[in-house]
């Protein structure tokens, strides 16, 4: 049966209407207020042209959350992936439970952010935390009392929290691409003498590389647009040193906490934001771009 | 013939213009109301109480309360931008409306309705309210809020714990040292605090320099362009106070791996002595404190050689604001005159357990020291000496960082001074 132009045309259109209506508009007005100076309030907007982007060089809070959200891509991406990846090796390695060990790597996705940062603040507090009461009772004192969110471990401190969170997706995708690939070729490699890892690498990696291509492009997009976990992580007010770019641009553009109401400025940081997930994603796919793997 | 025909016109049209006046003074009006708190909190049920009342007096009158939760002046602020919403009235911190709406022009000066009668005494209205907290955020002799809470941030502390270990209220910043080294001599941590919480730790900041310089002087401070204002000898000695309460124990080491609200529990588990906080924190506390726990508050303690005095209060204040553009000016201020009412200001203390800015109510007993506060305060100041609301995005970006590094230990104070004046500087030549 063919199927018409127009008719294709008809089904998109909804979906496009959507797209346009929440996105491309949006965006265009982003770019547009991104070259004002504007509260948000009621007062007509100031035409500034580059002004608010030229400020952004030399904003030193811009960089630092610049600096925090690159770490969580990179560091966390590193750490996501290669739990992921001993994670999947291990469910799909025939253990009983798979299952259920997948729902619970998984769990952390479905719960509340809000729930997960008191539970892990709850966790990293010193003398009456869960750590602290572990180490307590394994004589680890000085442990107990660590300062897991003081200023040098605070970043890690949330990054493995983040990971926790985090890597139950990425194991569930890949294992939905482990499961495709067919066993004859592990049954083979092994005939043929491959070690565990040699099938890991010349199997698995490549016949799951457009799923990884797939789950790092979510990844960089989900790390560079980070805000609910540092937001609510960090206490009442976060602390400027620990903000994401997110963050940031919420701070500085909604008044959360302090009226600051620069929405000209914090659009800015949201446009280069958007420029910099679509300069990634275009590396990412470049880099990953590869022939279709056939055995 | 005519007379009569003229006369009974001319009465019809009397009767008729008097008929008008009556449903003019019974046209329904309503008020929109956007709150600042959730449906369900104390204060929001305080309020609907006030709604059902005055409606009930006010048969015309319907108040239509939305309940958006802290972010309600950004929500305000988009529905007014968009044209979308009619709002006459609404309720947020004092220090946030004076950096946001009415400092966009939004608000309505209030200085001749307070000029009214008050609701239950003698007095005209403005006389109701305590001292300092209806001009704190005047603008040019106009007065734009309406302020109906009143938080004070002084310490809070155990009492059982001073009277066990024989410590008097500190009166000096010697005094508080020395209290300090009573308490860890008898194995109890002196200070909560947060770790790495830049509003709780730039109380400190703020009442050092307003004890040290007076009220009024980091909010110049922080609005000199040159930054030289921070090389005062004053900014060091506070930098040096702050850290001398790490370095003594007075601020327990593992404080530094507190986030909100971890360091406060520690008040209620009987561990640590007292917080420099606000008068909400006996509230935030209460399901985790002993029954027979015994709030104490008292205002940070006066420094040798200061300026300021212990009656100079850092008051948190939750205000009204009445929007300029409104239809129903008068029936908007009418039930705020009602809000400040003895009975629903009475009300607030007793069910929500805040203070409140009518005069004549004593707030309820878990705060009295609060209260005692606020009744002698002989000058006010807001959220960091004024600064939230006045250079909110420099207090974001250069004041509380820096501070929560000396806090923190990061930094030594002289690195403190030297960051705070540099900075200082490149902000204002950037933001002129």
């Amino acid at each position: 049966m063919r199927v018409s132009n127009r008719f294709i045309a008809l089904l998109i259109l909804p979906s496009f209407a959507l797209y346009l209506i929440f996105f491309i508009v949006p965006t265009i007005q982003a770019l547009i207020y991104s070259l004002y100076d504007w509260s948000g309030f009621g007062a007509a907007p100031q035409f500034i042209g580059l002004s608010n982007f030229q400020e952004l060089l030399n904003d030193r809070v811009f960089w630092r959350s610049i600096g925090n959200t690159v770490g969580i891509l990179i560091v966390g991406g590193i750490v996501v992936f290669g739990l992921a990846f001993v994670m999947t090796m291990m469910l799909s390695s025939g253990i009983r439970g798979k299952k259920f060990f997948r729902g619970v790597i998984f769990l952390p996705n479905i719960i509340a952010v809000i729930a997960l940062t008191t539970l892990w603040g709850y966790m990293y507090t010193p003398r009456t935390g869960l750590f602290a009461v572990i180490f307590d009772a394994i004589g680890l004192t000085d442990l107990a009392r660590f300062p897991w969110m003081g200023p040098d471990t605070i970043t890690i401190a949330m990054m493995i929290a983040i990971v926790w969170i985090e890597v139950g997706f990425y194991v569930v995708l890949l294992l939905a691409g482990v499961d495709k690939i067919p066993p004859d070729f592990y049954e083979c490699a092994k005939l043929d003498g491959a070690s565990d890892w040699q099938q890991f690498r010349h199997i698995t990696v490549p016949l799951l590389s457009d799923v990884i291509s797939i789950g790092m492009v979510l990844w960089s997009i989900h790390a560079l647009k980070f805000f609910e976990f540092p937001f609510s992580f960090t206490g009442l007010e976060p602390n400027p040193s620990s903000y994401t770019v997110a963050v940031y641009l919420y701070i500085l553009g909604f008044g959360q906490r302090q009226p600051i109401y620069r929405l000209g400025y914090a659009t800015a940081i949201g446009v280069t934001l958007l420029l910099v997930v679509i300069l990634v994603v275009l590396i990412l796919r470049r880099l990953t771009r590869r022939e279709v793997v056939q055995y | 013939m005519k007379k009569p025909l003229i006369l009974m016109c001319v009465s019809l049209v009397l009767i008729a213009a008097l008929g008008l006046g009556v449903v003019s003074a019974q046209e329904p009006v309503t008020l929109v109301f956007w709150s600042m708190w959730n449906e369900t909190e104390g204060q929001a049920r305080v309020l609907q109480t006030a709604i059902a009342n005055f409606e009930a007096a006010n048969p015309n009158i319907n108040v239509e309360a939305v309940w958006n939760g802290r972010q309600n002046q950004t929500l305000v602020r988009t529905a007014l931008s968009s044209g979308s919403q009619v709002i006459d009235l609404m309720d947020q911190d004092a220090d946030q409306i004076a950096g946001g709406l009415m400092r966009e022009g939004f608000a309505l000066p209030l200085n001749d309705y307070l000029q009214q009668p008050a609701f239950d005494h003698e007095e005209v209205l403005a006389e109701v309210f305590l001292p300092s907290t209806l001009e704190m955020f005047a603008l040019e002799g106009n007065i734009y809020q309406f302020p109906y809470i009143y938080n004070t941030v002084q310490f809070w502390y155990d009492k059982r714990i001073f009277a066990e270990v024989g410590a008097a209220v500190p009166q000096t910043w010697d005094d508080l040292l020395a209290v300090c080294s009573t308490l860890i001599d008898a194995g109890y941590a002196p200070i909560a605090a947060e770790g790495n919480e830049p509003g709780y730790a730039a109380f400190y900041l703020t009442e050092m320099l307003a004890r040290l310089k007076g009220p009024g002087w980091l909010r110049q401070a922080a609005a000199d362009a040159t930054g030289e204002m921070w090389r005062d000898p004053a900014v060091l000695r506070a930098a040096q106070m702050t850290r001398t309460l790490w370095d003594n124990g007075c601020v327990p080491p593992e404080t530094i791996g507190y986030v909100w609200p971890q360091g406060q529990t520690t008040l209620a588990f009987g561990t640590a002595a007292m917080e420099l906080v606000g008068s909400w924190l006996p509230v935030e506390l209460q399901t985790q404190t002993d029954p027979d726990f015994q709030w104490g508050g008292f205002s940070f303690p006066a420094i040798e050689g200061g300026v300021g005095s212990t009656s100079d209060v850092y008051a948190l204040l939750l205000a009204f604001m009445i929007n300029k553009d409104t239809a129903h000016p008068d029936e908007a201020f009418a039930f705020l005159r009602y809000v400040m009412s003895d009975e629903i200001q009475q009300l607030f203390t007793d069910e929500s357990l805040v203070g409140v800015t009518n005069k004549y109510i004593t707030w309820n007993p878990i705060i009295a020291d609060a209260s005692a506060t606020a009744a002698a305060a002989t000058s006010t100041y807001g959220d960091v000496d004024n600064v939230a609301s006045l250079y909110s995005e420099y207090l974001n970006t250069i004041l509380y960082p820096n501070y929560v590094s000396l806090w923190q230990g990061a930094v030594t104070p002289e690195a403190y001074i030297d960051m705070m004046a540099t900075q200082t500087a490149e902000y204002w030549a950037s933001h002129s």
